[in-house]
């Protein structure tokens, strides 16, 4: 039978150890956290040329297993595809990425922003204004 | 038989099977591109090589290759496989590669080979195609930079559809599918071409990036429009009807659809349609909740009898129809009812009851390309039907049935390979029938003798002085006697409805005489088929929505109600203010009638007079069922819920019945079970496609009553009659249907055009003894010098101004 004491002094060794480490929790929110580049957060729709480059093309609400994206396709004035209506329900969200991986051109990304929140439903449903990428 | 062997597999197949066809039997799928069922076997595209152990050294294209015996097919070896890479790979080269902004996208066969055989680079690069983009058309987008050159659209068109709007121009690389001196496309829009494109060059406009082919739920359905009881297949999502999806192996017409099937769906979710009950307050139209509407049209119905009166729409379901005659024989006690205006259906419901026995046709669609002959009465027999019209299309140019035409203009028909027009002065085809039956019996051509009283009633009609009468000359009348006789199995066509005022009883039993003399009656491929207008013509008379005992027919029921003997009249669907004839006359009649109940989709013309709207559903909404032109009863499910409040007829009429004190029956089910015509047809076992009605038929030979009076006032004469596009007035409420069709308009012969001076495109003014009215001006090389033709639909200028009902009108013309 081994001393009784010996695996309580191996806890408290490693303790201790870490009284002496640089601290993991953070002053939040007055220290913000830095978060990975592939951290899967709330989406942005990505701009270039001034326009989204969403083409509504519909594979990301297919894909999507919260069935949380709805897309609505229009047409421009050069009879070009483009969504005139694109919204994510961030109730539902499950933030697997699957829509990210799924656009064909590119036009969408997961953020760094976690800070989701909000009072009233209505604000979790995020309309293309409010999804578009902030430069 | 010949036996081969595909993959391993024994099959036996017919002799001249191609190999994709025997690969199909023994379950094997081989990919084609350009190929189609329904076309003849082109080989384009060289998708679907196969390696053939008899003809070793190259590869056989297995859709245009017939089996022999003893072959042995091998459908994926390494070098077949690698041919078909190489084909897409070529393929793809000057495809624009535009699959997430292409309706096509996960429809496309293109697509889906470049992802059977994993197409993810491409060892050919050129520069891509920079056609110039077709936005404009309201129906079709046709966009070339994605063609693959099938052939398809070019060949459906030619082959079924015998327009010939598409065809190959330039060649070489710069090879594409082009139109008429590759000007905008004009032509039928009934989207065959875009059905059978496997690839995204040719689109439906009206759906274009509407929703995604695989987020659309399909529901299969029965065309609400004509009397062809084609069979749809709706795509729905969010409770939307936003396209038909094409399947080719739907119904008898495997999946061809008109312009007014394919195209003409937006009625059913349109802004218009009425969402609530309306009731007449100080003079307007206001809003109510059904309740008060019911209780105000169950107040004035209860014990009015027969100073109440019923019109319906031959658009109902058989079921609706049954209980609205019910509401009215049974719980009001009156029977004033009556559908198509009275005449409408007398064809039918006269004319075929009494020569046939049966108020049916006797021939089904299916028997044209069984025919022999076949004799179209009218050209119009196209345009009012025409998927009927691609049968005849296939039965002259696939099958080389005969065909021969009693018309009083030209047509799209009469341009087809070896058919045989007879122009005829109009109002003049039932002559034109008697004198084919006099010669046929003075010919000793007939099969059954004619009776006494037929013959020596045919015997002033000798061809020569009919034609005198006729305008056509008594050659060609004794040949088409000959021709008539001579074919073994003949059927003859003609359409009835609202603006044929010409097809009735009388035109019937001058048919029917002819099928009973010449023996084409009672065997397939022959017989008479009455081309019906509405969905559901054929099930109003089997249902017997037609006045009982003692009761007014629908002209009798107007007349009435503007002599104040009609007080309560309820009209289902109808829109006689725009369909009916002599519309002042019915508008002053639908003024002073004490109450009138219009049940509709929209608030048209009609419901704008009423006292109370009921709003009820469409086909869509519903369930039921439709009887074609030919009998065919098909069901018809719900493929979305009703719009707003509307409710379907069925549950309104109901109601009714309850609040007047009767015992409604529970379903549909239990309704068809009690209408006598369909005894022999079980409502839960009808299946996709239908059954038809059963009938007997005892023929008997009738004396069809005509003038032989030689009619030249000199005077121009107006046909009135149905346009390509439409089908009665629903299609005005469908912006496919109206994009290409939206205005009244009158056909004019060239001739005409010089003499009075008028181009197309102008403004003329007809004036007949009832009215004026200004059309736009047709010139049209198949209409007739003094002839003027114009459609009824339209009810901006509705043709009914200036027609009270006869078969021609006598107008004078300016401009
Ligand atoms: S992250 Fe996943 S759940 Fe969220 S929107 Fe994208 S696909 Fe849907
Ligand atoms: S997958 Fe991309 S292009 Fe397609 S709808 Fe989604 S964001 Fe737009
Ligand atoms: S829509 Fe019909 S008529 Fe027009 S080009 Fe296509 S197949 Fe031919
Ligand atoms: S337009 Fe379509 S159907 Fe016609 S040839 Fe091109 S790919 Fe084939
Ligand atoms: S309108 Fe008539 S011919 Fe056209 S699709 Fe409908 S049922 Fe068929
Ligand atoms: S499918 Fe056989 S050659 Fe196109």
């Amino acid at each position: 039978m081994p001393n009784p004491i010996t695996p309580i002094m191996q806890g408290m060794k490693i303790t201790f150890g870490h009284l002496f480490k640089k601290p993991v929790t953070l002053m939040y929110p007055e220290e913000r956290p830095k978060v990975s580049e592939r951290y899967r957060g709330l989406h942005a729709l990505k701009v270039s040329h001034d326009k989204a480059k969403c083409v509504a093309c519909y594979l990301c609400p297919t894909v999507c297993p919260a069935k949380c994206i709805t897309v609505e396709a229009g047409e421009d004035e050069n009879h070009n595809k483009f969504a005139a209506k694109y919204e994510i329900d961030m109730l539902r969200c499950i933030f697997c990425g699957y829509c990210v991986e799924a656009c064909p051109v590119d036009a969408l990304k997961m953020t760094g922003q976690f800070e989701l929140a909000n009072y009233r439903r209505e604000d979790f449903v995020f309309s293309k204004e409010r999804l578009l990428e902030k430069k | 038989m010949v036996t081969l062997t595909i993959d391993d597999k024994q099959v036996a197949v017919e002799k001249d099977t191609t190999i994709y066809d025997a690969a199909k039997k023994a379950g094997v799928v081989i990919p084609i591109l350009c190929h189609d069922k329904k076309l003849k076997p082109f080989g384009a595209c060289r998708m679907c090589l196969v390696e053939v152990e008899q003809m070793k050294g190259r590869l056989i294209p297995a859709c245009t290759t017939p089996v022999t015996e003893g072959m042995i097919v091998r459908t994926s070896t390494p070098p077949v496989n690698k041919a078909r890479k190489l084909v897409l790979e070529l393929l793809l080269v000057h495809h624009p590669l535009d699959c997430p902004v292409c309706d096509k996208g996960g429809d496309c066969e293109l697509q889906n080979l470049a992802y059977d055989y994993k197409i993810n680079t491409n060892r050919l690069t050129d520069e891509k195609f920079h056609h110039e983009i077709d936005y404009n058309n309201p129906l079709i987008e046709r966009d070339q930079n994605r063609c693959i050159l099938c052939g398809k659209c070019v060949r459906i068109c030619d082959e079924i559809v015998s327009r010939g709007a598409l065809t190959f121009i330039n060649r070489g690389i710069k090879t594409k599918i082009g139109t008429e001196f590759d000007g905008p496309l004009s032509c039928e829009f009934c989207g065959s071409c875009v059905s059978v494109c496997p690839v995204g060059a040719l689109l439906p406009r009206p759906f274009k990036f509407k929703s995604r082919i695989w987020a659309l739920t399909k529901k299969t359905s029965v065309c609400g429009y004509c009397g062809t009881g084609c069979n749809v297949t709706l795509g729905v999502k969010d409770n939307k009807v936003l396209t038909t999806v094409y399947d080719e192996n739907q119904g008898f017409h495997n999946g061809q659809l008109c312009v007014r099937g394919r195209f003409g769906y937006q009625f059913i979710n349109s802004e218009k349609r009425l969402k609530t009950p309306l009731i007449r307050k100080n003079d307007q139209l206001v809003e109510a909740t059904w309740d008060e509407a019911l209780s105000l049209v169950a107040q004035r119905l209860k014990g009015a009898g027969s100073a109440a009166a019923a019109l319906a729409t031959p658009r109902m379901t058989n079921e609706e129809l049954f209980l609205l005659k019910q509401l009215m024989t049974v719980q009001v006690g009156s029977q004033n009812i009556d559908h198509s205006a009275g005449y409408g259906h007398s064809a039918v419901s006269e004319g075929l009851a009494k020569s046939l026995g049966v108020a049916a046709s006797s021939a089904t669609i299916l028997d044209i390309q069984k025919s022999d002959l076949i004799l179209a009465i009218k050209t119009d027999v196209y345009e009012t039907h025409p998927v009927v019209g691609f049968e005849i299309n296939m039965a002259v140019k696939n099958k080389g049935v005969a065909l021969q035409i009693i018309s009083d203009k030209k047509g799209k028909l009469s341009r087809l390979p070896g058919a045989n027009l007879l122009l005829n002065k109009p109002t003049t085809e039932v002559v034109l029938l008697n004198a084919v039956a006099k010669v046929m019996i003075d010919e000793n051509l007939t099969i059954t003798s004619a009776t006494p009283e037929l013959a020596s009633a045919l015997n002033e009609f000798t061809p020569e002085k009919a034609a005198l009468v006729t305008g056509v000359t008594a050659d060609e009348i004794k040949s088409l006697a000959r021709a008539y006789a001579a074919a073994d199995k003949a059927v003859i066509l003609f359409t009835a409805g609202l603006s044929y005022p010409g097809a009735d009883a009388q035109l019937a039993h001058a048919a029917a005489n002819l099928a009973i003399l010449g023996g084409k009656l009672g065997k397939e491929g022959s017989g008479i088929l009455a081309l019906q207008e509405k969905n559901n013509s054929q099930g109003a008379i089997d249902v017997g929505f037609v006045p009982g005992q003692g009761g007014l027919d629908a002209l009798r029921i107007l007349e009435g109600s503007a002599t104040g003997t009609i007080k309560t009249l309820l009209i289902a669907g109808e829109n006689p203010v725009v369909s009916y004839p002599a519309k002042a006359k019915i508008q002053k009649a639908l003024d002073s009638v004490e109450f009138l109940v219009v049940a509709d989709l929209f608030l048209t013309e009609t419901a704008q007079l009423a006292d109370v709207v009921l709003p009820v559903c469409s086909y869509a909404e519903k369930v039921g069922t439709f009887t074609a032109t030919d009998r065919r009863v098909q069901r018809i499910n719900p493929a979305i819920p009703p719009v707003g409040q509307s409710r379907s007829e069925f549950k309104v009429y109901s109601e009714l019945i309850s609040m007047l004190g009767g015992q409604p029956v529970a379903t549909p089910a239990e309704a068809f079970a009690q209408i006598p015509a369909y005894s022999d047809i079980k409502y839960n076992e009808l299946a996709e496609g239908g059954t038809f009605s059963s009938i007997t038929l005892q023929p008997v030979q009738i004396v069809p009553k005509a003038n032989m009076v030689v009619s030249d006032s000199g005077n121009y004469v107006l046909l009135t009659g149905a346009a390509l596009y439409h089908c009665g007035t629903m299609s005005l409420y469908g912006e496919g249907t109206l994009a290409v069709s939206s205005e009244a308009y009158v056909e004019v012969s060239r001739a005409d055009a010089v003499k009075l001076k008028i181009n197309d495109g102008d403004q003329v003014k007809l004036t007949s003894t009832d009215g004026v009215i200004e059309l736009k001006a047709r010139v049209s090389p198949r209409m007739v010098d003094g002839v003027f033709f114009a459609p009824y639909h339209f009810a901006d200028a509705s043709i009914n101004t200036i027609w009270s009902g006869s078969t021609v009108t006598s107008v004078t013309v300016a401009k």
